[in-house]
């Protein structure tokens, strides 16, 4: 396994305390036993691990991302898809891409990209023309995994079970606010604890500093929030130094810059809104000061790329810019995500580091713009180019600080869509297909049944020819998201007794470990 | 007290209102009484500036002069009766002086900042303040975004959008649904511009975006709800206002809408508004129209009503008999109502304050069902809306904690166009841009609940919340302690400074005297409300900046002390929790 080495921090550490216990007048510090040195053996312990939603919000359109190939199914797909105005269906693998086609249609992307699954179920497979990156991933790397159709389910559920107001499903599906939060926290709007956090309340206790325990890199996500653990929101460039100068003066005065600090840290007025405001200016000041010398500069070869001359600038960054069109490959774009990634491997790098100190930790990145009801194409081809080049770079940066086998990163979404497409796009759905990406997945596999694609019916809008497939050949999950985040969970470290806590309605289902991590 | 007359008892009644609007000390009084007739005058200079934080982009001392001579209804009558600030116009008159500036440069325009600094504009020096608050707030339910690329695209027909908001967010629910479900700008955001009816042979079916979303959002929402509020349940589970059928229904509806077009109702109109080169230069605002061939003639059923299959397909039809079975729907008054609170005066208000409300939407006292006027005027006069407690109010939004300064400052544009521009950045910027929030679910959600917090454990939603983070608290801090001390927007090398600035004359005329200026300051933007302790903190921070003593040739310094004075005083009191919290 490799192991996470901070050598620096780790050195500081122990000659710090090594000059600690000679002041004691321990005799001989060198002759120490360093696993009774608490701290700085746990620091450099190579049982570092981390977990890294990637949330695609809005819906992404998995039929799109992950396809079957075999005949049966491409010609359900084909048929489905191609629809007036705008046809949706990606063409098969092998056809050649048209340079005359439009930016972002099938034809300029070219055919899928087959991918083998070592347990194949009797049928071929390929992903997205524009996730050439993760194609190498699954193939070669072996650091990919695929979970077919996961969503939230109570209970296993059938067709016949659905249409059933008797049998137990979650609620609100179909609602984006109220899907991404069952997905992160199994509770629609108004849910204030998700199942990372959780997993953070359970492995807080090993991390020196809590507040490091669950980090977004994005905006407020529930599922970062635990029962005590709570998030901690850090920006792409890293934590912001609130208020004072460099050398700690506000408008010229140090007091003002001290009265500045102890004024945002709390309400005086006696309202509870106060308070609450008081608490997130704490953590952002107290935070910003560990991280400041903790975190290594962004244009550090091991995330970025340091600029020939003047101040480093993300945007500029050729290691966060992808490939919006692959026949254009000269023209790049910035890369959100690939930002988000590049500070949560910058807080991996440092987790070691004595300021930090973390062992156990989950983050929290995202991308937006999935919800594509039209423009699906175009919009979706960019947002699959964004994805693949950002897990690229991240498997990549991991590589340079020897943490691929600690890092476990995964995708989630509000929903699947709609087989059926509206003429440019589709409309909610409810179960997906999700990656699962990391040196401890078992790679190169499908961890559960890939549903069955069929032809809608001609007289209504269901799919009777497919058991997977609802009203507009949603999908029907067979995968729960209990049962996907209790794999990942296990991996991280809880119990199975404590799995079935923090996901609800895991006990409900048989297969608690769907197997994908080593 | 025994009442001896009517004419007592009266008195008492318009005592009693007069009572209730003196220094915020009522508590929940509310409820649905009798009409008094008196007018509720402000008990005090504090009393009009709160109101105005509520009704306003933030107080201003003429603002403030003007609600204290005539009184918070009149006030309010008087605001509703101001010609709207015309953004579409301050736009255009951008992107001609863009070009006039600039003439042998074809990019040169005023793009999307020309929207968001003609909103600028409005919210810091329009006089129809009220008006332009309710179309903000309107603009956070009915949300389209710039974010969205296309919607981007046409900042203009943005601009127009914002028109609308400010124009029928003051008449009718049903005209306002109407507009919004017709703007061409609504059309792109939630793609049911263009939107095909469905092909049975080929199995395409129609978008349900907008279907959805204006039912969920903009109209109903997801569970029957009681007039004040709460959720009607059955067998203590909530009750769905629709379904997926509903919904596939529905969209129905949303079929065949396309830009206006002079050579419609021909396809190539339908597909791109425009026929042989012929187009309307306005399609991108002006109302969608129909176009039959392109619209279901299916039966349509939504909502508990079915709609007859059309022998000719009938758009118009379709569309009104849609629109007026959402907007006599009774979750309106409690979805609506309960959101425009939320909005000027309070996150959590209490299910009388919430009922009073939805009755005005459902009557206006004449008969007329949806009358926004009347709904926000009973917002802003209900006893709650004075009430101060420790968990009333809201927490100040990043826009309206600028604008508040803004206006309480008296700033003024060099340019005139107000370029505060682009404000989403959160670690050096707002965090929040007008008419660019990530989606159109808003910037933050009417019920968020703010994990691990102390609202929460008191049960208290507070939507604002979702905006707070670290990287934000920080963000915030920093872009206005440059503000503060710079002045806002673009660096003018003309004039040598930013091209916003404020004036801080009474300020400045203070710094000398700390408990004066952070009591000034107070009044200003927190209505006179910062509390001793607080006032304390600040006021030494005043003072530990030396004023140098005059020796006839440091006057420089003398005024760079006195101006360090003022902008502590003034950042700190921008960035306390105190002045964060609207209460």
């Amino acid at each position: 396994m490799t192991h996470l080495i901070n050598p620096d921090s780790a050195r500081r550490v122990f000659l710090r305390q090594a000059g600690a216990m000679a002041a004691l007048g321990a005799a001989g510090p060198m002759a120490v036993n360093l696993a009774a040195v608490g701290s700085a053996s746990a620091q450099t312990a190579s049982d570092y691990k981390a977990l890294v939603c990637v949330f695609l919000f809005g819906g992404n359109d998995s039929f799109n991302m992950v396809l079957p190939t075999d005949a049966a199914s491409w010609s359900a797909y084909s048929s489905v898809r191609n629809q007036a105005p705008e046809s949706i269906a990606l063409l098969a693998p092998g056809t050649a891409v048209n340079a005359a086609a439009a930016v972002g249609s099938p034809a300029r992307l070219g055919g899928v990209l087959p991918i083998v699954p070592t347990n194949a179920q009797g049928r071929s497979f390929a992903l997205h023309p524009s996730l050439a990156t993760l194609q190498s991933m699954f193939a070669t790397d072996r650091r990919l995994a695929v979970v077919p159709n996961v969503g939230p389910l109570v209970l296993p559920t059938t067709k016949a079970q659905y249409a059933l107001a008797t049998h137990p499903k979650p609620v609100s599906l179909f609602s984006h606010n109220d899907q991404q939060n069952t997905w992160q926290a199994f509770q629609p709007e108004g849910a204030t604890v998700g199942w990372g956090g959780r997993l953070g309340d359970l492995m807080a206790a090993g991390n020196q500093r809590a507040i490091f325990t669950a980090v977004s890199a994005s905006g407020n996500a529930v599922w970062l929030s635990g029962q005590t653990v709570r998030q901690y929101q850090v920006g792409g460039n890293g934590a912001i130094r609130m208020g004072a100068d460099a050398n700690g003066r506000l408008y010229g005065s140090t007091a003002a810059a001290a009265a500045m600090d102890r004024i945002v840290r709390n309400g005086r007025g006696g309202h509870v809104f106060e308070g609450d405001l008081g608490s997130v200016a704490q953590r952002s000041i107290d935070a910003e000061a560990a991280l400041r010398s903790a975190l290594k500069p962004a244009s550090d070869a091991l995330f970025g790329t340091a600029p020939a001359s003047g101040a480093y600038n993300a945007n500029n960054d050729p290691k966060l810019r992808y490939t919006p069109d692959p026949l254009a490959p000269a023209t790049t774009a910035f890369n959100s995500l690939a930002q988000q990634l590049q500070v949560v491997a910058r807080m991996i790098e440092a987790s070691s580091n004595a300021g930090i100190g973390a062992r156990r930790q989950v983050f929290f990145v995202s991308l937006g713009g999935f919800d594509t009801h039209d423009a699906q194409n175009r919009n979706q081809a960019d947002l699959m180019a964004r994805l693949g080049h950002a897990l690229r770079y991240f498997d990549t940066t991991l590589g340079a600080i020897g943490a691929r086998n600690q890092v476990t990163a995964f995708t989630a979404s509000d929903f699947g869509r709609t087989f059926t497409s509206n003429g440019d796009g589709t409309d909610h759905g409810w179960g997906s297909h999700h990656f699962v990406m990391g040196g401890a997945v078992r790679g190169g596999d499908f961890y559960g049944n890939f549903p069955s694609l069929a032809l809608k019916n001609t007289s209504n809008n269901n799919f009777d020819g497919s058991s997977n497939q609802l009203g507009n050949g949603s999908l029907l999950p067979e995968v729960a998201v209990d049962q996907f985040g209790a794999t990942l969970g296990k991996w991280f470290g809880a119990t199975d007794t404590q799995l079935l806590d923090v996901f609800p309605n895991l006990a409900n289902f048989s297969n608690r470990n769907l197997g994908f991590m080593l | 007290m025994k009442l001896r007359t009517l004419k007592q008892a009266i008195g008492m009644l318009t005592l009693a209102a007069a009572l209730a609007a003196c220094g915020g000390g009522g508590g929940a009084g509310g409820g649905t009484g009798p009409v008094v007739e008196a007018p509720e005058m402000p008990a005090s200079r504090d009393a009009a500036a709160r109101f105005l934080t509520q009704a306003t982009f933030g107080p201003t001392d003429a603002e403030v002069d003007r609600v204290l001579a005539i009184g918070y209804a009149a006030w309010i009558d008087e605001q509703f009766n101001k010609p709207a600030s015309q953004h579409r116009a301050t736009w255009e008159a951008t992107e001609a002086a863009a070009k006039a500036a600039d003439p042998t440069n074809a990019n040169a325009g005023a793009y999307q900042n020309g929207t968001i600094n003609a909103f600028w504009k409005a919210a810091v020096a329009g006089d129809d303040q009220l008006r332009q608050r309710v179309a903000y707030a309107l603009s956070q339910i009915m949300v389209i975004s710039m974010q969205d690329g296309t919607v981007g695209d046409n900042p203009r027909a943005v601009s127009a959008y914002f028109d609308l908001l400010a124009d029928k967010g003051l008449g009718t629910y049903r005209d306002l649904l109407e507009g919004v479900a017709l703007h061409p700008m609504m059309g792109v955001y939630l793609s049911h511009l263009r939107n095909q009816k469905a092909d049975p042979r080929s199995g395409r079916v129609p978008d349900e975006n907008f279907a959805r979303e204006v039912m969920q959002l903009f109209s109903i929402g997801l569970h029957e709800l009681n007039a004040d509020g709460s959720a009607k349940l059955n067998a203590g589970a909530r009750i769905d206002t629709y379904s997926s059928a509903d919904i596939g229904g529905l969209a129905r509806v949303f079929t065949g809408w396309s830009w206006d077009c002079p050579g419609a109702p021909a396809s190539a109109c339908f597909y791109s508004g425009a026929l042989n080169g012929a187009s309307d230069p306005d399609r991108q605002f002006k109302p969608m129209i129909g176009y039959a061939g392109f619209h279901s003639s299916e039966a349509k059923s939504f909502l508990g009503r079915t709609m007859a299959a059309q022998a000719t397909a009938d758009p118009r039809a379709s569309l009104q008999e849609a629109l007026d079975t959402l907007a006599t729907h009774p979750n309106i008054g409690p979805f609506i109502g309960k959101q425009l609170i939320q909005r000027l005066t309070s996150s959590n208000p209490s299910p009388a304050y919430v009922s009073t409300v939805a009755g005005a939407f459902a009557d206006n006292g004449r008969g007329l069902r949806g009358d926004l006027r009347h709904v926000v005027k009973t917002i802003l006069m209900h006893p709650e809306a004075r009430a101060v407690s420790s968990s009333s109010g809201k927490v100040r939004e990043p826009v309206l904690r600028l604008s508040a300064f803004l206006r309480a400052h008296g700033f003024r544009s060099d340019s005139g166009e107000f370029r505060v521009g682009n404000t989403d950045n959160p670690g050096t910027s707002l965090g929040q841009t007008p008419l660019r929030s990530p989606s159109v679910f808003n910037f933050y959600r009417p019920g968020y609940v703010a994990p691990g917090t102390q609202a929460t454990a008191a049960g208290l939603v507070v939507p604002e919340m979702q905006l707070v983070h670290e990287t934000t608290a920080a963000g915030y801090v920093n872009f206005m302690r440059d503000n503060v001390g710079s002045g806002v927007g673009a660096f003018n090398t003309a004039s040598s400074r930013r091209e916003m600035q404020g004036d801080f004359t009474a300020e400045l005329a203070l710094a000398d005297r700390p408990p004066e200026l952070v009591a000034l300051a107070s009044r200003k933007l927190m209505y006179g409300s910062m509390p001793a302790a607080l006032a304390g903190e600040i006021e030494g921070a005043v003072a530990s900046i030396a004023i140098p003593a005059a020796t006839g040739s440091n006057q420089a310094a003398i005024d760079g002390a006195k101006r360090n004075r003022v902008n502590t005083a003034l950042l700190l009191t921008l960035v306390s929790p105190e002045f964060q919290v609207q209460k």
